[in-house]
């Protein structure tokens, strides 16, 4: 089954098959060219197309046929005669040498995948193996020179007919042209069918032989290269696709896939757009911008080997389309998503502790999973505490409790700044502080982060056990110590701050006061010196 | 120097009046004078008239009315004007001057 194309001559349609109206276009085109720059050209075009349509009708209804077929094309141009036979004879000049627009087309002539590389190189009118070069280059360093073919591939047309492929090298499309480009193709033919034919005889001919199955054999390694990654690629694709959808599929009692949403940030995504509209957003999105590298996966795979996929050109557009969607969908999202982090508000809750010597402790906890939130139990545990002494005026000890969640306004901020569960144990003197605190499912991550610090009296001693290294932060004390430093050590809040009770001391010298003592010393001694002189 | 192309300007040179001639003798459609054209092998290919006609006509020589066909689009009937009759007879007389002045310069000896 043939496309036709239906075209209107001087008030007559005409139905012309694919190829015979590539030509007549190209032809009629040309004609144009020439003539539309003449005086009364646009007469002369009608005139002209006119007779055209006389010449159909009458073949047609001569042959009985409906469409105009190539030979009826190639009648009119014989006929008719070439573009250049259209100039005023009277006034004969050079016919003007108009730049002829390039065309990006793939070039089906010259492909080791979907002549994407040659058709750019006849674009640029480089050699294509500067082109095919660059190609690799990027596909192997970063992998864009993949989708960026892809992309070409199903972007850019194929150079289908003559007309097409002069266009791609930017040569006027004139019948000359077109009828040189038919010989070049047909001493093509003729080239390759000797090389078929003949055994090599020559020296020469044995090297080029060889070389050419080498150069073969090296463009096929490269497709199965070619392939395994793009197999890696589709792999994880569904993976993540999988992912995307997390849950637990269980098919007859039997765990099919387990994927556990947080491995995929599934989690952490439900935390963050809760499962509303904007989960749903996030989920269909990303599922969306994840065909269209799928569809063109498939098509690449199966033209790989050698299979033609009959709707590639829809899948492609399909693919685009669903991108494109899709990309849209995370931004509104996303977009939806920042808006509940306009407003910031903080919450302040004391607890008293009584007793003048403390230890301090922490809860390690085991099955963190080094991500700042996680949901844990129809809970959202937070893993962002950070810890603190300050020194207080009252007479008792107190920790305090800072939490500060966002919110789309400064009364949802508070809101959720109220709603958070922070664990603490006193038993004796020990108080056990937790790593974490639990915000409600539904209070979803806000940026809620915790400040404890617990306030002392002058004179009350604290034991920091080793067990607080993850939460400790930055606490100001006497002998300047780093955070990490100052565990396993008893303190005691003085007036100046937090003073180490147990600490080993260490005198450290800066190089000026070395070098002070040293002249100090040095005066010492000459005054000594003196002394003895003047005895 | 191409023979060719001496012969094409030669062919081209009395285009214009061979036209005139053929409407003198009663009026035409441009496929008939390109029939009778072709017959005397003056031009080969139709596109070269085109452009041709259209000029002479613009210059008041020809004028045409429009006549419906059986096969196709309606067709341009062509015919001289008094204008073109009279450029027609002084071209005549000039082509016969001329035909006479190369026939004795060609033969004489």
């Amino acid at each position: 089954m043939n496309k036709t194309i239906n075209i209107n001559l001087s008030g007559i349609i005409y139905h012309l098959d694919e190829g015979a109206y590539e030509n007549f276009n190209a032809y009629i085109n040309a004609i144009k060219d020439r003539l539309s720059h003449e005086e009364g050209g646009a007469e002369i075009i009608a005139d002209i197309e006119s007779r055209i349509a006389e010449i159909f009708s009458m073949r047609l209804s001569e042959g009985k046929r409906q469409v105009v077929t190539q030979e009826d094309v190639d009648f009119i141009i014989s006929t008719l005669g070439r573009p250049e036979d259209f100039a005023d004879t009277a006034e004969e000049t050079d016919p003007p040498q108009t730049e002829t627009k390039r065309r990006f087309f793939r070039n089906p002539d010259e492909t080791v995948i979907g002549g994407v590389c040659s058709g750019i190189a006849a674009y640029f009118n480089i050699d294509v193996v500067w082109i095919r070069v660059l190609f690799l280059v990027l596909l192997f360093f970063t992998g864009i020179g993949f989708i960026t073919y892809i992309i070409l591939w199903a972007a850019i047309p194929e150079a289908k007919t003559t007309a097409q492929k002069l266009q791609m090298r930017g040569e006027p499309v004139n019948l000359g042209n077109i009828e040189k480009k038919f010989k070049e193709f047909e001493a093509q033919g003729k080239a390759f069918g000797k090389k078929f034919k003949n055994t090599p005889r020559g020296f020469f001919d044995f090297i080029t032989n060889t070389i050419g199955a080498i150069l073969g054999f090296i463009l096929k390694f490269f497709g199965v290269v070619l392939a395994i990654i793009g197999s890696v690629i589709a792999f994880t694709l569904i993976v993540a696709l999988i992912g995307v959808f997390g849950s637990t599929w269980n098919l007859g009692g039997f765990d099919f896939i387990d994927i556990n949403g947080y491995i995929y940030g599934m989690d952490g995504a439900q935390a963050l757009f809760g499962s509303g509209w904007r989960l749903m957003a996030l989920r269909v999105g990303t599922l969306l911008t994840l065909l269209m590298p799928l569809f063109a996966l498939v098509v690449f795979l199966a033209k790989l080997f050698g299979k033609s996929v009959s709707n590639a050109r829809l899948l492609s557009f399909a693919g685009i389309a669903s991108f494109i969607i899709g990309l849209i969908l995370i931004f509104i999202s996303a977009g939806s998503l920042a808006t509940d982090f306009k407003e910031r508000a903080t919450e302040v809750e004391k607890l008293p502790i009584p007793g003048n010597s403390l230890v301090l402790e922490a809860d390690i906890l085991e099955e963190s999973t080094g991500f700042l939130f996680d949901i844990d139990d129809d809970q959202l545990r937070v893993e962002n505490v950070r810890f603190n002494i300050e020194r207080t005026n009252d007479s008792t000890a107190h920790l305090e409790l800072r939490h500060s969640a966002s919110g789309r306004n400064h009364a949802e901020a508070r809101q959720r700044a109220q709603r958070f569960d922070f664990k603490t144990e006193q038993s004796g003197e020990t108080l056990r502080l937790s790593e974490y605190f639990s915000v409600p499912e539904d209070a979803l991550y806000r940026g809620q982060d915790l400040k404890v610090t617990l306030r002392l009296p002058v004179g009350t001693t604290v034991f920091l056990d080793p067990s607080l290294e993850n939460i400790i932060y930055d606490l100001e004390n006497v002998q300047n110590l780093w955070d990490g430093d100052m565990l396993g050590h008893t303190w005691i809040m003085t007036d100046r701050g937090l003073d180490c009770a147990d600490c080993p001391i260490i005198e450290y010298y800066s190089a000026e006061d070395l070098e002070e003592n040293i002249e100090q010393k040095l005066e010492e001694l000459e005054l000594e010196l003196k002394r003895l002189k003047d005895r | 120097m191409k023979i060719e192309n001496t012969k094409a300007q030669m062919r081209k040179g009395v285009l214009e009046y061979c036209i005139l001639g053929i409407l003198s003798n009663g009026d035409a459609y441009a496929s008939d004078i390109i029939e009778h054209l072709k017959k005397a092998e003056l031009i080969v290919v139709e596109g070269t008239l085109y452009p041709l006609l259209t000029r002479l006509k613009n210059a008041g020589l020809l004028e045409y009315r429009w006549e419906e066909s059986t096969s196709g689009p309606p067709r341009k009937y062509y015919s001289l004007s008094t204008e073109g009759k009279a450029f027609q007879k002084e071209l005549k007389s000039t082509w016969d001057a001329l035909q006479k002045a190369v026939e004795h310069i060609t033969t004489s000896k």
